[in-house]
């Protein structure tokens, strides 16, 4: 079968559709907004990011102030102390007191104490090849300078103040310049150290500005892209909307006019005295009615469409399928006549209740029977079917389809026939009459009652539109199959 | 008299056992070990890098006589005293000098002025500070109680006898020479 089936089909529950097409229309409706809101939502994040990096950075720098104050410190105390145990050497020589002297002594080992801890702890924190190079020299130099101190300090003590003097000037200043050397080496990589590492973080922070600098320049490109193509993409909306009224508006006067103008005709033939005969009379009477009634059901096939417009909320009962099939038929029984319509049924026997309102579901049922008139000049006669169908795990529903051999639907215009006020050029074309709702009419209605409509079109062999609707809760097995009495289909 | 003999030949015994050998006497730093020592015990301390570790008590008195200059490694010889008051100075005037205080005074002032003696005695105030001393000065020689004596310096056998021997002299409270 070479059938082109392209099924427009809504397989989602009718919960589901419901939440999705408030969401749908609350995006579209604020779609600018939502995406000034993503963007806010990603400037912040863009933001938080930014303020960490920075925060990082400052906290690195603070890091490193502190490590450099801290170190800068120590080796300034380790100055003071190496100059303090030498200034303490020398002041033993300003008294003959041996107390005195010793104390001065006592003083200077104190101050060299700390400087040798101070040594061995830079040693110990040393991470560098070259820290840990000059702090091995400065020890080296230390204990030297160290042991001309302990030189000096004897013979002080033992009187020779000459000797003591001599080996002070030729050998402990020497050392202890050495000694004063190393501390500023290392004072200078401390400054080094602090330098590199400022640099560094400068770059860092650097990179961090920049970061968040194209980070905002892209999101507000982006924000700004983007609501262009909304505004624009909305502008096109709202032109295709205003030219979709306007067809609709032309449509609808042109189905306006024809009744209009017969009924105008028929008054002034009524009015001039043309029908005098009680045939004519009638005749003209039945005109005016018939033409009436078609404006009358035009006016409200407009005011259903604006009413579903508002998500119509209908009474949801239990109902028969062939209660909502009699109705149906019913209503279009003199179209059906008229036309010289005949419907081929074929509705499986036991179907279970389905949830709807009557009169909904039946002007759903109407429009689709109407439009399988509409639409099939040559074939006169539709299919109606009715089945269960519980393939799908979650939800059990009826099907009741409208088979037409008429003119089909052609691929382009299959996912647009849903859409209020579309008509096919090709139906315009045959000058076939219509305001372009009956199908959005009654794809709003059978979602509102928490079924859907699906299609099944080829251009030129037909369409078959089925409804979906949902099995009553408690109903879901049809009799046939809680009777296990067969296929049980019937065609009337 | 065999009862007089046998204790004569066991106290001869005792003192054999007892007395260390001679020529292998040595000093050692500080005091590692004391066996009942008092505390009344004057021990004689030098610098830790004097190499002398023995000396008779007639070198111990020339030197605090003043009568000795150097050490065998060339410093000079500082004597170090405490301030008039001390027990310690005392038993040293006592047993080392044989003087009193004023014959003490008198010996150094005579001394130095005739050039007979090149330096008097340092004195300093306390144990502390004389410890001190004579942990810095090379050539210093002091003395302490055994119980202020630490690591710091070197205490020195007189007559091949370290502090805490019975036979060493110098005590504090008469006990001695």
């Amino acid at each position: 079968m070479n059938r082109q089936t392209r099924p427009v089909t809504w397989r989602t529950p009718a919960g589901v559709l419901k939440a999705r097409a408030f969401s749908s229309r609350l995006f579209d409706e604020h779609r600018s907004a939502w995406l000034l809101l993503i963007v806010f939502g990603v400037e912040v994040g863009l933001g938080i990011l930014a303020m960490r990096d920075l925060l990082a950075t400052y906290d690195e720098v603070e890091s490193v102030c502190a490590g450099s104050v801290r170190g800068l410190r120590s080796i300034g105390e380790l100055q003071y102390e190496a100059q303090e145990a030498r200034r303490t050497t020398l002041y033993a020589l300003t008294t003959n007191d041996g107390n005195l002297q010793v104390e001065y002594a006592d003083q200077s080992r104190g101050a060299d104490r700390f400087v040798t801890e101070g040594i061995m702890q830079y040693l110990a924190q040393s991470r560098i090849p070259r820290e840990t190079e000059a702090g091995k020299r400065l020890a080296s130099d230390w204990d030297a300078y160290l042991k001309a101190r302990d030189d000096v300090l004897g013979l002080i003590l033992e009187g020779s103040i000459k000797e003591a003097v001599r080996v002070d000037l030729t050998l402990g200043v020497a050392l202890f310049d050495r000694v004063r050397q190393d501390l500023e080496e290392i004072k200078r990589l401390y400054d080094d150290q602090a330098s590199q590492h400022l640099v560094l973080v400068t770059s860092s922070s650097r990179r961090s500005v920049l970061k968040l600098i194209c980070g905002f320049g892209f999101a507000l490109l982006f924000a700004s892209a983007a609501i262009w193509a909304i505004q624009r993409n909305r502008m096109r909306n709202e032109v295709q909307l205003a030219k979709l009224q306007m067809d609709f508006v032309t449509s609808v006067s042109h189905e306006l006019r024809t009744p209009i103008t017969a009924i105008l005709c028929a008054s002034e033939n009524l009015r001039d005295g043309f029908a005098r005969r009680k045939e004519d009379l009638v005749e003209q009477g039945s005109i005016i009615v018939d033409q009436a009634a078609q404006l009358s059901g035009l006016v409200d096939q407009v005011l259903l469409f604006a009413a579903t417009r508002t998500e119509p909320r209908y009474p949801l009962r239990p109902l028969q399928v062939s209660e909502i099939i009699a109705s149906a038929l019913k209503n279009m029984a003199v179209l059906l006549e008229r036309s010289g319509f005949t419907v081929e049924q074929r509705i499986q026997q036991g179907l279970p209740q389905v949830v709807g309102d009557l009169q909904a579901i039946s002007k759903c049922l109407q429009n689709l029977i109407e439009n399988a008139v509409k639409y099939s000049p040559e074939e006169r006669q539709i299919g109606l079917s009715a089945r269960f169908d519980n393939s799908a795990t979650d939800k059990k529903e009826v099907q009741i389809s409208i088979q037409d051999r008429g003119f089909g639907i052609s691929s382009s215009d299959l996912s647009r026939i849903f859409e209020p006020f579309f008509r096919s050029p090709r139906v315009v074309a045959a000058q076939i009459h219509g305001t372009g709702l009956g199908l959005s009419i009654a794809k709003s209605i059978v979602e509102a009652v928490g079924g859907r409509l699906s299609v099944v079109s080829e251009a030129g062999v037909g369409s078959t539109f089925t409804l979906h609707l949902p099995v009553a809760e408690g109903d879901a097995q049809p009799d046939t199959v809680r009777s296990a009495a067969g296929p049980g289909e019937a065609t009337t | 008299m065999r009862l007089l003999r046998a204790l004569l030949i066991w106290l001869a015994v005792v003192l054999l056992f007892d007395l260390p050998p001679h020529g292998s006497v040595e000093a050692t730093a500080g005091l590692p070990e004391r066996r009942n020592v008092p505390h009344e015990i004057l021990a004689i301390i030098v610098n830790r890098s004097n190499p002398v570790k023995n000396l008779t008590f007639e070198e111990l008195r020339k030197i605090f006589m003043g009568e000795r200059s150097r050490w065998p490694n060339g410093h000079r010889v500082i004597v170090t005293m405490m301030e008039p008051g001390h027990p310690e100075r005392e038993v040293m005037l006592r047993d080392v000098y044989r003087m009193t205080e004023k014959d003490y005074l008198d010996h150094f002032l005579k001394g130095t002025y005739t050039g007979d003696i090149p330096v008097s005695p340092k004195t300093l105030s306390s144990s502390d500070i004389l410890r001190k001393f004579v942990f810095n000065a090379p050539g210093a020689i002091g003395y302490l109680r055994a119980s202020d004596v630490d690591g710091s310096v070197k205490v020195v056998r007189i007559d091949g006898h370290l502090p805490d021997d019975l036979e060493y002299k110098l005590q504090i409270g008469g006990l001695g020479k």
